[in-house]
């Protein structure tokens, strides 16, 4: 585990892909929806399909991927679940729950008495008609909308998306579910969450993404964002599940939550595959007492590509933050992690830290995990480490010493390894899918983790 | 012919031979001490005979019960009745005492314990070894104090029932209650079970509470010299220089390493 530690102003080791937003958003206010959505399409006209290069080793490439061909599809908004859906949830009780089929949002769901008590789930077309003055504060404040092709067609060809309004004071306990289920090949799947939560607000969001069975390509691309006022607290959770043979889902997405004074975000994502995917994960302690948990997960498999890039952002001090991603890879996959941790100037007593550790169980697959920091001001504690690593031969014949077979010893030492972060969930049916995923995974990769330990 | 039987064992790692024809019987229902200074291969036997891989089988066998277990997978051994008490047992966050020796004892067996089997199981042998319910529950040697590790090594072995155990080191670093409780332990096994045990150790003091039948004694890789438990006594004394320089005059030189 290497670890960097620094005080200094300036002492800082580049990002080497990606820069932060650091900030910058569409959103200004002044422009309305459908002028955001012009401009989108203007810049749509002259981009180009991304590609990222990392010093040679590195690339995640969108050139070759037919971005005519994908459209967006539209289904009858008929009210149903889809049984992806249903299946995943399966005895939840939310307080709320929105669903959108590949182009339309097909399912809306909220507690009557949280509608009585001020509380919002709509879908954001919906929201841009019925509450203006709401979307024209927040829409796009920081997300932009030019820095490549595909964040562009997010912004100019979004259907339905999800709008969260959970007003001042409001304490819920159940969660509030958005789903996007992609289940026709050759769907092009903009997605846009606008979540807000007023003052001394306190509830749990969860965005599931999740591919209904189908074979061929499909795109999921799309912006979300999560305001925080002054004291507004947030348990948020991404399950993003795209996998499944055949599916052959891109998703290109960047995910926002700002946190106002004295707010506090816990934030999990859980990356369980798709044919490739690009995020750009952006958490900004932007007021003064602000805090923040970020934990996540990532296991790739087979042919998957995944890309994650994560912002730690302190705006102002004093400012807290807590980072841990855990990922492990198995077949030809390849994962990427780059997480920056970036301390603007003037953020003084500000504190964070952020650890990444990674576990290849493939000889084949291929992970990278790169913690990177920009420190601009002084009296700061920053510091960031990561590891890369393989199962321990020495646990394993621990275990196979007692009757467990190889594969049995390999499931718990991963399930183990991931399971800190698992509990954090805290939601009992949320945690047993993530562990029900986890362990078919491994199931599914028994041949190769074997080779692996062969070829060793 | 012995329930585990090893013959001319000669073993190596990927740099050079640590045991260079080991010959040892153990029964069900007797007890053998293997001691031996640092570094003369007692571990490398423990861990070859439960099949460590990174322990290459040059020259000679183990059987077990008659069954050549030379090229068998460690989960065999174990299930066929074999059990190492580890002197460094790994930790495992991922799994909880309880779960683990659930998952190991059903490996033994054709239908999954019963819930109420494995409580009074797990109830009996947390008494024997002196631990409360709740160490069951912790993960496992996860965070372990050395003498925690140890009664988790015998917790196990009681749990698991082999039909011959070897304990590698498991009175070091025990305090004298612990060391008690760990042979008592042993010796309830062996007395209600049959079980035989190789208990390799480098002190007289776990001897007076688990009485050895044999006394082997491994020097460089082989075993040179064996008898009852006044051996013990005569190594405790005299350490093992005397044995090293009674080799010598045997085989006439100071031996060479043929690496
Ligand atoms: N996996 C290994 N790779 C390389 N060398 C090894 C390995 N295991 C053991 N050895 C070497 O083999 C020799 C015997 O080691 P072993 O652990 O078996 O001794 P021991 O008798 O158990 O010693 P101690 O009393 O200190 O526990 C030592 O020189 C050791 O360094
Ligand atoms: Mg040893």
């Amino acid at each position: 585990m290497s670890e960097a530690r620094s005080t200094k102003p300036g002492a800082a080791r580049q990002a080497t892909l990606y820069r932060a937003l650091d900030g910058a958003g569409a959103g200004d206010g002044v422009r309305t929806v459908e002028e955001l959505r012009a401009a989108a399409l203007a810049a749509y006209e002259h981009l180009d399909l991304p590609s990222w290069r990392r010093s040679g080793f590195w690339t995640t490439s969108l050139r070759d991927l037919d971005v005519e061909s994908l459209q967006p599809h539209h289904v009858e908004a008929d009210g149903q679940v889809p049984a992806v859906v249903a299946e995943a949830l399966k005895g939840d009780e939310p307080a709320g729950l929105l669903v959108q089929r590949d182009a339309t949002v097909v399912h809306v769901w909220l507690d009557p008495e949280l509608a009585e008590r001020g509380v919002v789930l709509c879908s954001l077309e919906d929201a841009v008609r019925d509450h203006p003055e709401l979307v024209a504060e927040y829409f796009m404040r920081r997300l932009t909308y030019d820095r490549h092709k595909l964040e562009a067609a997010a912004g100019a060809f979004w259907t339905g998306g999800a709008f969260l309004y959970v007003p001042p004071g409001l304490v819920v306990e159940r969660p509030f579910q958005l789903a996007y289920v992609i289940d026709e090949p050759g769907t092009a799947q903009y997605a846009h969450t606008l979540a807000i939560g007023g003052e001394s607000s306190d509830f749990r969001l969860r965005e599931y993404d999740l591919a209904g069975g189908f074979e061929g390509p499909a795109l999921h691309a799309g912006g979300f964002e999560l305001y925080l006022e002054a004291n507004a607290r947030c348990r948020l959770a991404h399950f993003q599940d795209w996998g499944g043979e055949g599916q052959e889902v891109h998703d290109v997405s960047t995910h926002v939550v700002r946190v106002a004074r004295d707010g506090h975000c816990q934030w999990i994502p859980i990356h369980l595959g798709g044919r490739l995917t690009r995020q750009h994960l952006e958490l900004s302690t932007a007021e003064p007492g602000a805090d923040m948990r970020h934990r996540g997960i990532y296991f790739t498999e087979a042919e998957e590509h995944l890309d994650l890039f994560t912002v730690d952002l302190h705006e102002v001090g004093p400012t807290t933050g807590d980072t841990v991603w855990k990922g492990a890879a198995t077949g030809h996959s390849r994962a990427s992690y780059e997480g920056l941790i970036k301390i603007r100037a003037g953020a003084q007593e500000s504190h964070t830290y952020l650890q990444t550790h990674s576990m290849m169980l493939s000889p084949r697959a291929k992970v990278d995990a790169i913690p990177s920091l920009i420190v601009e001001t002084d009296s700061v504690s920053a510091s960031h480490g990561g590891t890369v690593g393989e199962v321990d031969e020495t646990q394993v014949f621990y275990m196979r010493s007692r009757g467990l077979s190889r594969q049995d010893a390999v499931r718990v030492i991963v399930e183990g390894y991931f399971e800190p972060i698992v509990v954090q969930l805290g939601d009992e049916r949320l945690e047993g899918l993530v562990r029900e995923r986890i362990a078919a995974k491994l199931a599914r990769a028994d041949e190769d983790i074997e080779a692996y330990a062969a070829a060793r | 012919m012995a329930d585990l039987e090893i013959r001319n064992l000669h073993v190596r790692t990927e740099d050079r031979e640590i045991l260079r024809g080991v010959d040892l019987a153990v029964n069900k229902g007797e007890i053998h001490a293997l001691m031996g200074p640092n570094g003369s291969g007692k571990s490398t036997l423990a861990n070859t005979i439960l099949g460590h891989p990174a322990y290459e089988i040059t020259e000679g066998e183990i059987l077990f019960r008659g069954q050549p277990l030379t090229e068998a997978d460690p989960e065999d051994r174990a299930q066929a009745g074999l059990f190492l008490a580890f002197q460094y047992p790994a930790a495992i966050p991922g799994v909880s005492v309880a779960n683990f020796l659930r998952m190991a004892m059903n490996t033994k067996r054709e239908e999954p314990i019963g819930v109420k089997e494995f409580g009074a199981k797990l109830r009996h042998a947390t008494d024997l070894l002196h631990v409360d319910r709740e160490f069951t529950s912790r993960h496992l040697n996860d965070g372990f104090s050395g003498g925690e590790k140890k009664r988790c090594e015998i917790l196990q072995m009681a749990m698991l029932e082999p039909e011959v155990a070897v304990l590698d080191e498991t009175d070091s670093g025990l305090d004298i209650d612990a060391l008690r409780t760990v042979a008592e332990g042993v010796n309830k096994l062996h007395d209600e079970t049959g079980m035989g045990a190789l208990v390799i150790t480098h002190y007289q003091r776990i001897l007076h509470y688990v009485t050895p039948d044999f006394v082997h004694v491994m020097l460089d890789g082989r075993i040179v010299r064996e008898g009852g438990p006044e051996l013990v006594e005569q190594l405790e004394r005299q350490g093992y220089d005397w044995l090293r320089e009674e080799l010598e005059v045997l085989t006439g030189a100071p031996e060479e390493d043929d690496v």
